[in-house]
């Protein structure tokens, strides 16, 4: 029997592509939404895989140190090593800030770390680590900075000595790695003015200038303007070490919060992405309704431009089942023609997007089956109305 | 006589109640084997309600139809499948050729014994044996868009003899053809029916194929009227 939707395709191709070719385009921003939605949940988590942390110890009753902010000193971890099951520990520090360059500001997410422990840069495509204690940093591909360039970050410039990748924040800023102690002067240390009006006004209450006290407002002034805090601490257990275990000695008897990479993956992608990813979520339904309703139509006017055909067909005997398969497969046939154009178009484009697109191939093969149950219920439009053609109007009268 | 067609009394009444329309009022019509006769009338006389209810398009009121002696229709459908019986007993030509614009000419020929069920090489072959009965087997490989008017409506009576049917039923076949190709399409209908034995019925306005018949049905207001072609001579 001769395959009516093939000819049919075959005879009007060019009309048929470029209706695949609009509705691929479609098809596309629906895959590349979906590929936005992963690239958010998979910023989230590579964040969480970089540090190499199995435990986030964080300032207690917070979310810290990616969805609330954190305070925890700088010596916790000290006695965070002494707990049994921890084998390393770092101190971290997180700040979203925007770094000068000569393409424009580049926002980053800057992190202070400590070489050789956890929450430093899991590894390197340039370059090499950060080896001095100060003004060296390791910066994310992302970030646009060059081996060898120097970056202003504050009041320092910084050597970009290392280049790496897929080192992102949970929004996907790109990642720019400098030693702990230049990241807290960076965050916590004010500017001289600052400082200067802090010790005024520290010198002038008489609490810390008493005259029979001498050091006492050196001593005061010192602490203010020292930066001792950092935002997490991250711990690496030694091996068969329960984190849980871990995490409730660390909440009973250091008076910190311990949150498992299991907790942490619940904040990350539940609570902290929860509302963008919502929002592509209901974008992707509407795109979806709209992807079916414009099939619907194509589909249904197609057919309606072949009635005659369908009326004559249906006078010389053709069964119903032949005309609602020709219209089904046609249907099915553009479908293929807008996912493999949807498809090829989101892969070309994702590259350009600023932020991370995930185009997963489970998506991929979920995006066709979508598509093509989507132009299969919109075909039944197209086939009801072919149904109801009377054969009687091809003899006319 | 053997009798091809055979119809009595047939009705046809549209609607109901006030805005009932009685098209056919008792037709009565018989047309023999390898019979070519014209049917004709003023618009809104009834040939396409008739030419519906031969075609079991439409179901008629009352009356009684048969064909090749097997009654159809006796104040109801007396075949179960009417699809079928269009398909393998009725041909349909029609006033434009309607062919499927993306099949080629031998496919539009060969989909209908495809459709009932004849192999796809065995049914291009007939295809092909068909048009070229016809003087069209050298397009047999062309697209409908590519053949004149002329050469559609022959392919379109090679569709609509392709599976051998018993009745032939045409509606206004040469109505967008000049004289001679006109009186071209009636000569094939003519030897198509003497070689085939069918029996076709010609609906027609058209003055210059009308003397063509040896047999015509004239109708008017629902009701036939016989007029045979040496009356008309004389």
């Amino acid at each position: 029997m001769i395959n009516l939707a093939g000819r049919d395709i075959l005879h009007g191709w060019g009309k048929f592509a470029f209706t695949g070719l609009g509705l691929g385009l479609l098809v596309g921003v629906t895959l590349s939404m979906a590929g936005i939605y992963r690239g958010l949940v998979d910023d989230g988590r590579v964040l969480l895989q970089n540090g190499g942390a199995d435990l986030w110890v964080v300032q207690r009753d917070t979310l810290g140190p990616y969805a609330e902010p954190s305070s925890v000193r700088d010596d916790a971890w000290r006695s965070l090593l002494a707990v049994r099951g921890v084998a390393a520990a770092g101190n971290v520090t997180y700040l979203t800030m925007q770094i000068p360059h000569e393409r424009g500001d580049v926002r980053v997410m800057l992190v202070g770390f400590e070489p050789g422990q956890p929450g430093e840069p899991g590894f390197l495509v340039a370059g090499r680590p950060v080896t001095r204690s100060h003004y060296e940093a390791v910066a994310d591909l992302r970030a646009g900075f060059r081996l060898g360039e120097r970056i202003r970050i504050r009041r320092h410039e910084y050597t970009v000595v290392g280049l790496t990748r897929r080192m992102v924040s949970s929004g996907g800023d790109p990642m720019v790695f400098v030693p702990l102690r230049d990241a807290q002067e960076v965050q916590f240390t004010k500017d001289n003015d600052a400082l200067v009006n802090e010790r005024a006004r520290t010198a002038a209450n008489p609490a810390f200038n008493r005259p029979g006290v001498p050091g006492l407002l050196e001593a005061v002034q010192a602490s203010q303007s020292a930066s001792r805090s950092v935002n997490a601490v991250l711990l690496r257990l030694a091996p068969h070490a329960d984190e849980a275990v871990v995490a409730r000695e660390i909440r009973r008897w250091k008076h910190l919060e311990a949150y498992t990479r299991a907790d942490m993956d619940e904040i990350v992608v539940a609570k902290l992405i929860a509302t963008s990813s919502r929002q592509i979520f209901m974008f992707l339904v509407i795109l979806a309704v709209v992807s079916a309703a414009i099939v619907a139509f194509i589909i249904y006017t197609m057919t309606l431009g072949k009635i005659r055909e369908i009326a004559v067909l249906k006078l010389i005997g053709a069964k119903n089942r032949t005309i609602a398969a020709m219209i089904l497969q046609q249907a099915l046939g553009l479908g293929l023609i807008a996912f493999l154009v949807g498809k090829t178009a989101a892969t070309l484009w994702a590259p350009i997007f600023p932020k991370y697109v995930l185009l997963l191939p489970g998506d991929a093969v979920l995006g066709a089956a979508l598509v093509l149950a989507i132009c299969a219920l919109a075909s039944l439009v197209a086939i009801r109305a072919a149904l109801r053609v009377d054969p009687a109007t091809a003899i006319g009268g | 006589m053997d009798t091809a067609i055979e119809i009595r009394g047939l009705a046809k009444r549209y609607g109901e109640g006030d805005a009932a329309v009685d098209a056919l009022k008792g037709v009565d019509m018989s047309v023999a084997p390898g019979e070519v006769v014209g049917l004709i009338g003023p618009s809104g006389s009834g040939k396409t309600t008739l030419l519906k209810c031969l075609g079991a398009v439409i179901e008629p009121t009352a009356g009684r139809m048969a064909l090749g002696g097997e009654t159809i229709y006796d104040g109801g459908w007396k075949v179960a499948d009417l699809r079928a019986l269009r398909r393998d007993r009725i041909g349909f030509v029609f006033q434009a050729p309607y062919l499927i614009p993306f099949l080629d000419v031998t496919d539009n020929v060969a989909l209908l014994p495809m459709l009932a069920g004849v192999p796809d090489g065995e049914a291009r072959d007939r295809a092909r044996e068909m048009l070229a009965a016809l003087d069209v087997g050298h397009r047999s490989r062309a697209l409908v868009s590519q053949l004149s008017g002329g050469e559609q409506q022959r392919v379109a009576i090679a569709r609509a003899l392709v599976n051998r049917p018993p009745v032939i039923l045409a509606d206004e076949p040469t109505a967008p053809l000049d004289s001679e190709r006109a009186l071209t399409v009636v000569r094939i209908l003519n030897e198509m029916a003497q070689r085939f034995g069918t029996a076709i019925i010609v609906v027609t306005h058209d003055e210059k194929i009308i003397p063509t018949f040896r047999r015509i049905y004239h109708i008017r207001d629902g009701r036939t009227y016989e007029e045979a072609g040496e009356a008309r001579a004389a």
